[in-house]
């Protein structure tokens, strides 16, 4: 069995984690080494290399009841940008109140930037993508309520 | 070697494609549509991204997203699998141009094969044998007439433009000729717009017969024996053995010898099967199939050579590990294909697998992606297992195919399970007594 060297400042900087963002769970892997640290009494113990059939009861992937109401999903895979060129203001920022079809962010994908419109008016409520990082379909990109 | 591959596909084969990776320390990308995010070898993949909805067309076979996710997740190759984008030449194309590697053989090659009558011509020129006919569109009945008196009856007449079925007629003797072109050029006029028909030799009871190849490019091509896939029902394969019965050692030798020398002259790259049909001891090619198939584990039992690492390897530059005095045939094996679909009617029966048990022991393999609580989609085709079993003759090996059938339980759906079990305790079957109008009989007898 290797040597695991526990890393005291990585678990520390996990559990400031969770305690500001309110999780309760945050599990981290790179390479051959995972660790996972959960807030709250129930502690489950996971080999390596879990069967993702029992992972499925035992494991808290974060569960949403369906995306929150005025979620904007994201219509293809890309990489989103919040503003039109670097450097540049992002199209919207949270409280901006925004008009059906205005463009509230760029998805990149194959170096075509497609603009992605608001499906309906309202306040962005959340901002919930990273600037310049990868987006999945359906990924929940903004709240706009 | 690849560090990351993505496996541009989904099921039981995405999941044959993580498995090969993972064995060779590469790690994978499973790209998927939003009907898969539970699958199988999504859960496995080392990473996943969703690039559609359900629809084939938004999600497996759009293009643009695959290459899309293809350049986030930072892979070197990309795998496509069986069916959607397998045979895509133009896709293919694009990966390479794009800086990644496509698993399989050259676009050109793709495209050669793709289109049916440059693949005959392409298999003539490479010395592979056809069906004999005209080539191309029958000018006029006199000419069909001194052709099909020279191939010999009984002839079929079918629609240049064509496919399906549609459009083709048999004509037994000279006299049914007129009448057939006639029908003929009528039918393909109607589904297809134009009337040019061509000519081919009928073949009123041939065997499915194809042969594995695989080859490197440094200009190493080997075969891995032929597999017989004439257990057909609307012309999808129902269950695929090797070596088949139908062969003698000196008939196997011919056209395996045949296919590699084709191959060699081609400079063939990858896995690719070359299909004939095979009547009264003599063989007639019909495609090429330039991608990995479905019933490639049959070949993996006989030989013990893993295909889907070969490709990797070979796609990555390696020359093959192997020639083909290395390759030693050994036993029988037989593949089942299981299907989410009711057993008489063939209705699709997607849904919720409640339980899943799948049978185990010596010489016995199951390729699914199923595990119980899995909702099987009903957006994609109907294959959700392949049972194949391997054995030291074709008698031990039919014994352990019914012990593996009985054990396997899969809840909740509908499967074509009892029909393997019925087929598989049929005398013609059991003697190896089949051609591929055989189960199309089979099956309408026992509805």
């Amino acid at each position: 069995m290797p040597k695991f060297d526990v890393d005291e400042s990585l678990v520390r900087k996990l559990a400031g984690l969770l305690e500001q963002t309110g999780l309760t769970e945050i599990e981290f892997e790179a390479g051959e080494q995972r660790i996972r640290v959960t807030r709250g009494s129930t502690v489950v113990h996971a080999p390596a290399a879990a069967a993702p059939a029992a992972v499925a009861p035992a494991a808290v992937p974060v569960v949403s009841d369906g995306p929150p109401a005025g979620a904007v999903m994201s219509p293809m895979v890309g990489t989103a940008y919040a503003a039109a060129t670097p450097g540049s203001d992002a199209f919207v920022k949270v409280g901006d109140r925004v008009q059906k079809g205005q463009t509230l962010l760029i998805i990149e994908a194959m170096k075509v930037m497609n603009p992605i419109p608001a499906p309906h008016a309202g306040t962005v409520k959340e901002i919930l993508f990273d600037d310049g990082r990868p987006v999945e379909y359906d990924d929940v990109l903004m709240v706009v309520a | 070697m690849f560090e990351k591959v993505l496996i541009a596909n989904r099921g039981e084969i995405a999941l044959r494609i993580h498995r090969a990776c993972r064995e060779m320390g590469i790690r994978t990308v499973a790209v998927h549509s939003t009907a898969d995010a539970d699958a199988m070898h999504v859960r496995l993949a080392d990473e996943s991204v969703c690039i559609g909805p359900p629809p084939s067309r938004e999600s497996y076979l759009n293009v643009p997203a695959i290459l899309t996710a293809a350049s986030i997740a930072g892979a070197d190759a990309i795998h496509p699998g069986i069916g959607f984008l397998s045979e895509n030449a133009k896709f293919a194309s694009m990966v390479g141009e794009h800086g990644f590697t496509f698993i399989g053989p050259t676009p050109e090659h793709i495209a050669l094969m793709g289109d049916k009558v440059q693949a005959k011509e392409a298999a003539i020129s490479l010395g592979l044998p056809v069906v004999p006919g005209s080539e191309g569109a029958l000018a006029n009945d006199a000419e069909a007439m001194d052709l099909a008196d020279g191939i010999g009856y009984p002839v079929l007449i079918k629609a240049a433009a064509g496919g399906g079925g549609k459009g083709m007629k048999v004509a037994n003797a000279r006299d049914e000729m007129v009448q057939a072109l006639s029908l003929a050029r009528a039918e393909s006029k109607a589904n297809f717009g134009n009337d040019a028909v061509y000519l081919e030799k009928y073949l009123s009871h041939p065997r499915h017969i194809e042969i594995q190849v695989l080859g490197d490019s440094h200009g190493n091509v080997i075969h891995l024996g032929e597999r017989d896939c004439s257990l057909q029902r609307r012309h999808q394969k129902v269950l695929e053995e090797a070596p088949s019965p139908a062969l003698n050692a000196s008939q196997r030798r011919e056209v395996c010898d045949t296919a590699i020398a084709a191959m060699k002259k081609l400079g063939y790259r990858s896995a690719g099967t070359i299909e004939f049909l095979f009547q009264d001891g003599k063989f007639y090619f019909i495609e090429m199939n330039t991608r990995l198939q479905v019933e490639h584990p049959v070949s993996e039992m006989i030989t013990g050579i893993d295909l889907v690492r070969e490709q990797i390897r070979v796609a990555a530059g390696a020359p093959l590990g192997m020639t083909q005095n290395d390759v030693v045939f050994n036993g029988h094996a037989i593949e089942c294909r299981i299907n989410a679909e009711d057993p008489v009617h063939f209705r699709p029966s997607p849904g919720r697998i409640t339980d899943y048990h799948a049978p185990g022991g010596l010489g016995v393999r199951v390729d699914s992606a199923l595990y119980t609580g899995y909702r099987v989609p009903s957006h994609y085709d109907s294959l959700i297992a392949k049972l194949v079993v391997h054995g030291g003759s074709r008698n031990e090996c039919l014994m352990r195919l019914r012990r593996a059938l009985e054990e396997f339980v899969i809840g909740g759906i509908e499967t074509s399970i009892p029909l393997h079990r019925r087929l598989i305790a049929a005398g013609d079957f059991i003697n190896g007594d089949y051609d591929i109008r055989w189960l199309e009989k089979y099956v309408t007898v026992e509805a």
